[in-house]
């Protein structure tokens, strides 16, 4: 034990940070960067740990241990041996980027195959990491035809549709608002949200142009309702990840239960300010 | 009437086509998968549209939708080479039930709450119902491959 500790020490004297680490760490970090990326942006767990450990093993290291929850990612390499590290780390909850999740995909598929090398890996990662790849504009734009095109589907007018269309555009600025107040957790967001999309959808409603209340309200609640949570928890379960399932699956209770209670408390706003005679 | 249903069908293909696409935007999938995506969910949804015009129960019209949708999603991933969480997520919007939440909270708050627990009710059965046609359709797709992987493996040997 103590000579693995003035091992360890050495290495740290003798390498400072950035200089030269040892092979097995810096595949580690790259697969711990990799893993990191994909959970963040909302991979489900085996598909990370599936990930994590490909890579390790197409570096060359077979002793290896991977353990991920939703938000923490535990790499192992060499262990029990004198040069073994471990890395830990936290990955808070992110929002779902697909587009990232389906290029670290093709660059740990690349690196597997050997296409490229590990430096190349690496700094494509980094790019992925660091890059935005959308406008406010064009997701108030998405938010908007999203909620217009599940008022149709849901059984509104075209009418409905484009009252549909102005409440989503509305409601990715109220959300991108309260994110500007640093970290503020997604429930009072989403039952702001909610009371927002219940509001305005009262007031087009009162405008007296025929318009349904329910459509207006259901098209515009759709960008909350936690259709990713479902789908990732039921796909965690399947896979037996049921720490990581349970904890998607309690989300999407909670999510729905806070868009219930926005639009609650928009409906009462709603009888308070016209007196009970609005046409809901 | 067949003219009826057609347009009908047309007016539901277009805007969940686009209803889709959006929320494959809002989800930032890959600007090239866009189609792929609005295929994806746009089938789903017609899926659980017919079922539900030839008068099925919503519950088996949720389940069959989403497991003929979750075997769309399997069977572009061949060809697209994506990971499928990319075609799933945004395809699975029309058929989560944001109405049977929106139904609950307003029949609650508007003086009903008989209405809002069957309504609550009806929501956690169709939540159920795509929880079973996901796993259903996983498992469909899981055994296929598992059994051509090994027809493959006899095909060498």
């Amino acid at each position: 034990m103590e000579e693995f500790e003035n091992k360890g020490k050495k290495i740290r004297e003798d390498d400072p940070v950035g200089k030269q680490i040892p092979d097995h760490v810096g595949v580690m970090q790259l697969a711990s960067l990799m893993g990191e990326i994909l959970l963040s942006n909302g991979a489900e767990i085996y598909r990370v740990m599936d990930t994590v450990q490909r890579v390790i093993k197409a570096c060359g290291y077979e002793n290896h241990s991977v353990y991920v929850l939703s938000n923490g990612i535990f790499i192992t390499i060499n262990e029990g041996g004198p040069d073994a590290c471990t890395s830990v780390k936290h990955v808070p909850i992110g929002s779902v980027n697909l587009e990232k999740l389906a290029r670290v995909n093709q660059i740990s598929r690349n690196l597997c195959n050997g296409y490229i090398t590990r430096e190349m890996a690496f700094a494509g990662l980094q790019e992925i990491k660091q890059k935005v790849n959308y406008t406010d504009l064009g997701m108030a734009l998405a938010y908007a035809f999203g909620s217009a095109g599940f008022d149709i589907i849901l059984g509104g007018t075209l009418f409905d549709s484009i009252a549909a269309f102005l409440i989503g555009f509305g409601l990715y600025y109220v959300l991108k608002f309260l994110s500007g107040y640093g970290h503020v957790s997604r429930f009072p967001s989403n039952i702001a949200g909610a009371l927002f999309v219940t509001v305005f959808a009262g007031a087009f409603a009162a405008s007296e142009l025929g318009l349904s209340f329910n459509n207006m309200v259901i098209g515009g609640i759709m960008p909350l309702v936690p259709g990713y949570a479902i789908t990732t928890s039921i796909r965690d379960l399947f896979n037996g990840d049921y720490l990581s399932g349970i904890i998607h699956l309690l989300d999407a209770f909670l999510t729905a239960a806070c868009i219930a209670v926005g639009v609650g408390v928009g409906i009462m706003i709603i009888n308070y300010v016209g007196g009970g005679t609005m046409p809901l | 009437m067949i003219l009826q249903i057609v347009l009908r069908y047309s007016i539901h293909f277009i805007s969940a086509m686009m209803g889709v696409i959006a929320f494959s935007a809002i989800f930032h999938a890959p600007k090239s998968e866009y189609l792929a995506c609005g295929l994806t969910g746009t089938i789903g949804w017609l899926t659980y549209c017919v079922a539900r015009d030839l008068g099925t129960d919503v519950m088996i019209c949720n389940f069959i939708a989403t497991t003929v949708l979750t075997l769309i999603a399997r069977i572009i991933v061949i060809i697209r080479r994506n990971p499928i969480t990319v075609y799933l997520v945004p395809g699975i919007f029309p058929l989560v039930p944001g109405a049977g939440i929106y139904y609950t909270a307003y029949y609650m708050f508007t003086g009903y709450p008989q209405l809002a627990v069957t309504k609550g009710i009806e929501t956690i059965e169709v939540a159920g119902a795509i929880t079973m046609g996901i796993i259903f359709g996983s498992f469909i797709a899981y055994e296929y491959f598992r059994q051509q992987r090994e027809f493959r493996r006899l095909m060498k040997d």
